[in-house]
This record gives structure tokens, sequence and C-alpha cells, in this order.
């Protein structure tokens, strides 16, 4: 039951960063269509520009939870890789109660007030002509929080389990990325 | 009051040793020490309520819209087999001058590590792709691991490397406060770009005397280099035009970029953007880009963007905390009554930077530690583009520096058990003197730094 909750969550997580990280590839595009226009026919269009953003925001506000769950966070891992299983996990659960689940959530609850009057006047682009949406950009930052808290719950429950000597298949444990 | 924000950090330092995420570990110790501070009324809670602010200013920097573009570039040279080929080629070309395949080594290091700009990816990288062809063709494994490792550092100061985007950015903004408060209220800025250019020559001299010593050891100490030797194994091509064909269009790529935005044509997000464009369609042309091969470099860059922007938004939530307690009046006061004024600042500065980089990777100390200590370094007088560039060698040192050095932690992990490590360790010294040689330079005549972007931006 348990089990099934954590690879649920896993896998949405999964699917929403796999998604997001499509969008690096077309920022790529976008900006090098951005530079060919304004360098070959003089014309900007301020929608191309402020999409770029929009996409960058989403990448790294929407990938923080996806990288969380892939173990792609940066550690100082001079100690951290001679733990053993049981000590990894037991640096995970404390640090996803103590430092992230607080962080998330205070990031949520700080910006609560600063997106919401944000939505009250539908907070245009400061420039004509730009994408009417900055309180949908701005509502980012509680999506980013939100994802956070959900992730983290997750591995506070898997580090948990292991804590506790279940015995979880690879499906259930943290993914071991190297990044690049 | 000042003082609690440096028990904090000192807590984070600890913190950190236990290996959680840096990202949340700097942020999360921060909000813990907040709620002390509010409990206990030490600390100006209205600092925090900027936070929101402080990440949607993250979200909109154009500037740091280049961190994800050239990182794409990066990993898409490396996962499509670019560099590699672009490694043998050089092997080829070199191969009948001593030490040649230590010299490709540098070469193509510096120019992968300036494209991704991060140590572990480029030393991970090229110890996977190079170490082994060194030691078979008999390179001692001290020669072989210390050249690996010092040129993975290089990425840190060849351009266009993102450690330099976002020195850049960070250290604009502490010139316009420090300008501020010496009351120039028509404050002068620096850019990537100026960034840039003042780490050219000094990235230049560094790169020749790597060089230089791999020269001179395989010329005086063949037995540590030796030289090629037709018998080993050489199924390659290695005609002109072949090599032409694999060492151009990388080349070109790499250096278009970095010539339009030393020539001001372009802004580094642009260059970025465009450079990302060019990885791919060699990457294409290659036909080295399946869409698995896509998948992983969209997933590597989204994760390497988010690890980077996490660490910043991590480092905004500790620097409004550290200045709630009157941190930065701390510093300040503290450095302003040094006996010595700004040279033993800067010495003390660089000092600790040092040592921190045994335990912080670049990003980190650029977010949490040039913020504070910026500001008060150029309202002392100091060059800006100077004290980035020193600021960048230094760390690139101490990366290199055994027993904590980063580099050596990643080679560590991908060398051969055959490999003994006091090798690794015994192979970088030659560099960290280098390094140091370098920084002694760049001391005395600043102008190796400051010259260039004075020339182009005038």
């Amino acid at each position: 039951m348990l089990k099934n909750s954590l690879r649920l969550v896993d896998s949405f997580t999964d699917v929403c960063g796999r998604s997001i990280a499509w969008l690096t590839l077309l920022m790529m595009v976008v900006m090098f269509i951005s530079v060919v226009l304004r360098y070959l026919f003089q014309v900007g269009f301020v929608m191309l520009d402020e999409s770029i953003v929009y996409m960058h925001s989403m990448v790294f506000m929407l990938g923080a939870a996806f990288t969380l769950k892939r173990g792609g966070h940066v550690r100082v891992d001079i100690f951290y890789n001679r733990f053993s299983d049981v000590g990894k996990a037991k640096v995970d659960f404390f640090g996803t109660l103590f430092l992230l689940l607080p962080v998330s959530i205070f990031i949520g609850i700080i910006s609560w007030e600063y997106v919401a009057s944000s939505w009250r006047i539908l907070e245009n682009s400061p420039k004509v002509d730009g994408i009417p949406a900055i309180f949908l950009l701005k509502s980012l930052i509680i999506l980013m929080s939100s994802l956070l808290i959900i992730q983290g719950i997750t591995e506070l429950l898997r580090n948990f389990l292991i804590l506790s000597g279940a015995k979880l298949d690879s499906q259930e444990k943290p993914d071991q990325s190297i990044g690049i | 009051m000042g003082f609690i924000s440096l028990y904090m950090f000192a807590v984070i330092c600890l913190v950190l040793m236990a290996g959680y995420p840096v990202a949340f570990s700097l942020a999360g110790t921060a909000l813990l020490f907040a709620l002390f501070g509010q409990v206990t009324g030490t600390l100006d809670s209205a600092f925090l309520t900027a936070l929101p602010n402080r990440i949607f200013g993250t979200m909109t920097n154009q500037t740091l819209i280049a961190v994800p573009l050239f990182v794409l570039m990066g990993v898409m040279l490396e996962k499509s087999k670019l560099a590699e080929r672009l490694l043998e080629a050089m092997a080829q070309l070199f191969k009948n001058v001593k030490g040649g395949l230590g010299i490709s080594v540098v070469i193509v290091g510096a120019l992968l590590a300036a494209s991704t700009g991060i140590v572990g990816a480029t030393v991970v990288t090229m110890g996977l792709m190079s170490l082994p062809t060194m030691i078979k063709r008999g390179y001692s494994p001290a020669v072989a691991t210390g050249t690996i490792c010092a040129t993975g550092t290089l990425g840190q100061i060849i351009p266009p490397s993102i450690a330099l985007v976002l020195l850049g950015d960070v250290l604009s903004s502490a010139y316009q406060q420090a300008q501020l408060q010496m009351g120039i209220f028509n404050p002068k800025t620096i850019s990537v770009g100026d960034l840039f250019a003042g780490a050219l020559i000094p990235g230049l001299i560094l790169v020749l005397l790597y060089i230089t010593y791999i020269f001179i050891t395989a010329v005086l100490k063949p037995e540590l280099i030796p030289a090629y030797s037709e018998s080993d194994e050489d199924n390659s091509n290695s005609s002109i035009t072949h090599l032409l064909k694999e060492l151009l269009p990388p080349l070109a790529l790499i250096f278009s970029v970095l010539g339009s935005i030393l020539t001001g044509i372009a802004t580094s997000t642009e260059a970025a953007a465009v450079g990302a464009m060019g990885a791919t369609l060699l990457a294409l042309a290659y036909r080295q880009l399946s869409i698995q091969k896509l998948k992983e470099v969209v997933i590597s860059t989204t994760e390497v963007t988010c690890m980077v922007f996490m660490i910043l938004i991590g480092a905004a939530v500790f620097s409004l905390v550290f200045r709630g307690f009157g941190g930065d009046e701390l510093i300040q006061n503290m450095f302003t009554a040094l006996p010595g004024g700004v040279v033993t600042a800067t010495l003390l500065v660089m000092l600790i930077i040092f040592l921190l980089g045994f335990i912080l990777d670049f990003i980190e100390i650029t977010f949490v530690v040039v913020p504070i200590v910026g500001p008060v370094l150029l309202a002392m007088g100091l060059d800006p583009i100077w004290l980035g560039i020193m600021i960048a060698i230094n760390l690139q040192t101490s990366f290199l520096t055994p027993p904590f050095g980063f580099a050596l932690f990643y080679l560590r992990g991908v060398a051969p058990k055959s490999v003994p490590t006091s090798a690794i360790y015994k192979g970088v010294i030659p560099f960290i003197v280098i390094q140091l040689f370098v920084l002694v330079l760049l001391s005395i005549w600043p102008e190796i730094a400051t010259w260039l972007p004075n020339k182009i931006y005038q």
C-alpha cells in the first residue's frame, strides 16, 4: 500500500520531469530563431523573447523535484560516499525532515501573498506586446514548492522504510544518476 | 548581534559535511537560524519577505538564461561523442610531438571544460575518455592523472564557462553596490563579456604552461611520458583531410561562440543558444543523434540546470538571513579594521575562498561568499574583473589541492584500481605550482586580466 503510493508519486514526478526536460531543447530553438530574426532581418518579437524566460523558469522550477528524485542535487560527498546504505538513509531522512521540507513549506507560505496579489490584478507583462501572464509565471514559485513537498514526503517515507529494514526493490530505490 | 551570522556560517559548513544536498542544507540551516532569531528577537525578519521577489528576479534574469544553454551545448558535445572524436583526431595530429597525447588532452579538455564549466563533469569525461589510453601508451599514472585533473579545472577560467557567467552576474551587482557606497551615483557596469575577455589571457597562459610542462617532462624524462611508437595499435584514419574534417567543425563552433561574445556581436545568452544549436547540428551531421541520445541530453541538461538554480535559491535564503542578522555590516567593519588595508583584506579573502573550495563547489562560493565579500573589497578600490579572475584561478587551484580537492575525488571515482591515490596526489603537484605562479603573476601585473577588456570595450 505504502510502497504503491511511493511508486505513484515517483512516476508522477518522473513524467513531469521528463516532459519538462524537452523545454530545454525548445528554448534553444526559439532563442536561435530569435537571434536569427534579430541579426539577419532586424526584427524582434517581445513575445518570442519572453517565451524563453517562461520556458527557462519552467525548467528549473518544475524540474527541481525531478532532480531531487534522481539524486541530481549536488552534495558534499566526502563522507557521504563512505556511509553504508543505512547511514545514507539516515542523512537523507533527517535532511528531508529538517531541511528540505521546512524550506519548501516556507517558500510556499511566504510567496503565497506575493503570487495572490499578482493574480488579483491578473498582472500583465511590463512590456507592450509581452505575454500577458506574469501571474502564471509567478505561480511557478508555488508549484515548485508544492512539487518539492510532495516528492520530499515520498523521500521521507522511502528512507523511513529503508531504516525500518524493509527490502525495497530497485524500482523504489532512489535513482543513482551521475548527472553529466 | 552580527556574530550570530558567523556562527550560522560555521554551522552550515558542518551541516554540509553530512552530505545532504547543498541547496537545501544552505536554505534549511539558515531558516532554522531565522526561527531562532525570531524567537530571541535578534533577527529583523522583514528581510525574508524579500524572498519571493528574489526568486522571481532569478527566474527573469536574462544573463542566467545562458546557463541551461551552455550546459546543453556541453552535454551535447560529450554525449554525441564529438569530444571523444576531437581528442582522437588531436592526438593523431600531435603524434610526432613529444608528449603529444598529453598535449591533446589539455587542449580538448580545456575546450570541453570551457563549454560545460563543471569540474566534475569534465574530469569524469576526460578520465573515462583518455586515462586508459594514456596508461596504455606508457604514461606514468601520476603524470596522466595530474594532467586530467588540472585540465578538468580549466573550465572555471576558460571562456565560455558557466562559472564565469554566474560570477559575472554576482560581481556586477556587487560592483553596483560598492559604487553606490562610495557615493558614485552614476555607476559603471561590468558584464559577463568583460569577464570572458579578462579570463582569456590568463586562461591561455595556464594552458601554455600546462603544455610546456608536459613537453619538457616528455623530453627530459621519457620514462614518464614515452614517445609515440608505430607499434601502438593504430587503425584510425590519419590522412590530413580526415583529421581536418574531425577537428575543424567543433573547434569552429567553440571559437565562433567565444568570438561573438568577445567582439560584442552577441550577448553571452544569444551566443549560448547559437552554440547549443551548432552542437546539435554537428551531432546530427556526424549521425550521432538518436531520439534516445536526445532524451539523455535534455534530461542531463535539466538536472544540471535545476541543481544550479536550486543552489541559487538556497543561497538567496541564506544571504537574506545573513543580512537580517547584520552579517554584512560585521564583515565590512572587520575588513576596514584590518591592518594593511586592501592588500591584507584581499589576501584574507583569497585564503578563505581557497579553504572553502575544499568543501564547496564554484556555484556555492559564487552565490554565498562573493555577494558578502565582493562589495566590501570592490569598495576598497579593487578592479572587479581582476577580482573575478583571481577568485576563479584561486578556486581552480583549490579544487586541485590534495587531500580535499574536488577534481581528485572525481578522478578517483573513475580511475582504475591499479592507479594508486598517491599517484594522483603526486601528479597534481606540478600543476598546483603552475597555478600559484599564475596567481602571483596576476597580483604583480593585474593588466594580464584587465588589459583585454579595456582594449575591447573602449
